[in-house]
């Protein structure tokens, strides 16, 4: 009996050993025409990027914009599937989702295993601090700083101050909490998520005015839509549809929904336009 | 506003807090936090049982095994259980499993292996004179496990199993890490919204799994009054 259940395992560890690893599709977009559903990686709690309206249920954000446009475009429905910024790469990379667009920065080190598309939104490393702690870098030494596990703020802010030490929470908000309380001294990422951070604040009444953003930056951080490596067709078609998205004025109408200057967290758009770049690839 | 905090954020989206964003999507909030705590309960109700049964059986081979597999899994810690079944199971099985039954994996694997221990102690707990008398009277040592030995030993188990699952109820809470949107990261996503009320949010979700665990455990100790009439150890 003992022999004939040891069999039984070991026979099953190789059929699911066979048939598990099925190479996927490396043709996205006729996978997706032919499903009729475009799998897109989304963040779930991240507003203004990606985030669940409670009343409507629905997603919502600068990057569902984006998604939804392009899954329009293909003519196929969006089924969004909520990622973390630890899983979204083995994700994509295993066929879970089709494209990933969550607030991912563009690395060369992230491009080795996936492809990215033109750069769909640009920001900056910053910090958030209580008004008037911090002036320059120098101010930050030594101390305790937030940010997001397994992100790039979190190897930027490395480099530029090393000698503080860095906490790493699951997502910003809770960063934002540590700096209320005082166990950071600033929390820093991009400054698009920053500001939509510095919003809330400016909301509640016992922390409005006590907040900024100083004006130290540390690095570029361009967003790409993420898609997996090699799978040419749909990248170009990804890009194609950005670089219209850029000519008809969508894209521009998606940034004033969600950071135009009557939003919580109002970032001026400035020079950045959707180009053909290969910024944060080199 | 009661003392100062003021509930109307968790009262206007309380249907969030209960479903998610089901009907619309999958199901979240209250809603999968019990989905996955019922499942994976009665999943490790039986992994536990049978592992634990293993784990006394008399063949060398299949106690060494199973006692390898529950040390292995008892020396992970859980949240890397979670991490593991997500991106294992779907590669194993080609894709096609929601991340939710990744996480009742997760919990049913764990749980299961730390329940096989209560239900060793809860056998090895029953004095052997039980095992000889059955066998002195023909039982073969199948039949004296389950009809003289386990029930006894189970409603002794009855404790440490309620003990066992109120923990798991709260284990849910870990499959955030997946992305599964469960009461806490239901809770987390509101609170990343408002930002303004942290503690109204928090608070109000620790009430909800309180009721829940104390829910549990009440029915549970009804199932021990109702069990104990037949004791005899």
């Amino acid at each position: 009996m003992a022999r004939k259940v040891g069999f039984l395992i070991v026979a099953l560890a190789l059929v699911v050993a066979v048939f598990g690893s099925g190479a996927l599709a490396a043709d996205t977009l006729a996978a997706v025409k032919a499903k009729g559903v475009l799998v897109a990686g989304v963040k779930d709690s991240l507003p203004p990027f990606g985030s669940v309206d409670p009343n409507t249920k629905e997603f919502v954000g600068y990057d569902i914009d984006f998604v939804k446009y392009i899954a329009h475009k293909l003519g196929v429905k969006v089924e969004y599937k909520p990622v973390t910024s630890a899983n979204r790469i083995p994700m994509l990379m295993e066929g879970r989702v089709d494209i990933d667009a969550c607030t991912m920065t563009k690395t060369p080190d992230r491009a080795k295993q996936i492809g990215f598309s033109y750069t769909y939104f640009l920001t900056g490393q910053k910090f958030l601090t209580k008004k008037g702690t911090v002036k320059s870098l120098k101010d930050l030494e030594g101390k305790k700083i937030g940010t997001a596990k397994g992100s790039t703020s979190e190897q930027n802010v490395k480099k530029a101050v090393p000698s503080a030490t860095i906490l790493s929470f699951d997502d910003y908000p809770q960063g934002v909490l540590a700096l209320e309380q005082g166990k950071v001294i600033a929390v820093t990422t991009d400054e698009s998520i920053l500001a939509g951070q510095l919003g809330k604040l400016q909301k509640n009444p016992a922390t409005r005015g006590k907040y900024e953003i100083p004006d130290i930056q540390i690095s570029n951080e361009p967003y790409g839509l993420g898609v997996r490596k090699g799978d040419t067709k749909f990248l170009d078609f990804v890009n194609a549809t950005l670089l219209e998205m850029e000519k008809n004025g969508e894209a521009k109408k998606i940034w004033n929904r969600w950071f135009g200057p009557n939003t919580d967290s109002p970032i001026n758009r400035g020079k950045f336009r959707i180009t053909a770049d290969r910024m944060g690839l080199e | 506003m009661i003392g100062g905090l003021d509930f109307t954020v968790v009262w206007k989206d309380l249907p969030y807090f209960f479903l998610g964003r089901y009907p619309k999507g999958p199901l979240g909030g209250v809603g999968l936090t019990l989905y996955l705590a019922v499942v994976s309960l009665f999943l490790s109700f039986i992994g536990g049982l049978i592992l634990g049964l293993l784990s006394v059986s008399r063949n060398r081979l299949i106690k060494w095994g199973s006692s390898a597999v529950i040390q292995t899994i008892r020396g992970m810690p859980l949240l890397m259980v979670i991490f593991w079944m997500f991106f294992l199971l779907p590669s194993l099985l080609g894709g096609g499993m929601p991340a939710s039954w990744t996480v009742i994996t997760a919990l049913t694997l764990f749980t299961s292996s730390y329940m096989s221990e209560i239900v060793r102690a809860g056998i090895l707990g029953i004095p052997k004179g039980q095992t000889e008398a059955a066998i002195s009277t023909g039982l073969s040592h199948r039949q004296a496990m389950l009809h003289i030995i386990l029930p006894q030993a189970l409603r002794n188990m009855i404790p440490s199993f309620v003990n066992q699952f109120v923990s798991m109820i709260k284990d849910t809470s870990l499959a955030f890490i997946v992305g599964v949107s469960e009461l806490t990261q239901v809770a987390t996503q509101m609170n990343n919204r408002t930002m303004l009320y942290p503690t109204e949010i928090f608070l109000f979700i620790a009430v909800i799994y309180f009721i829940l665990c104390f829910a549990f455990t009440e029915l549970s100790r009804w199932l021990e009054r109702r069990l104990a009439y037949q004791k005899a150890i």
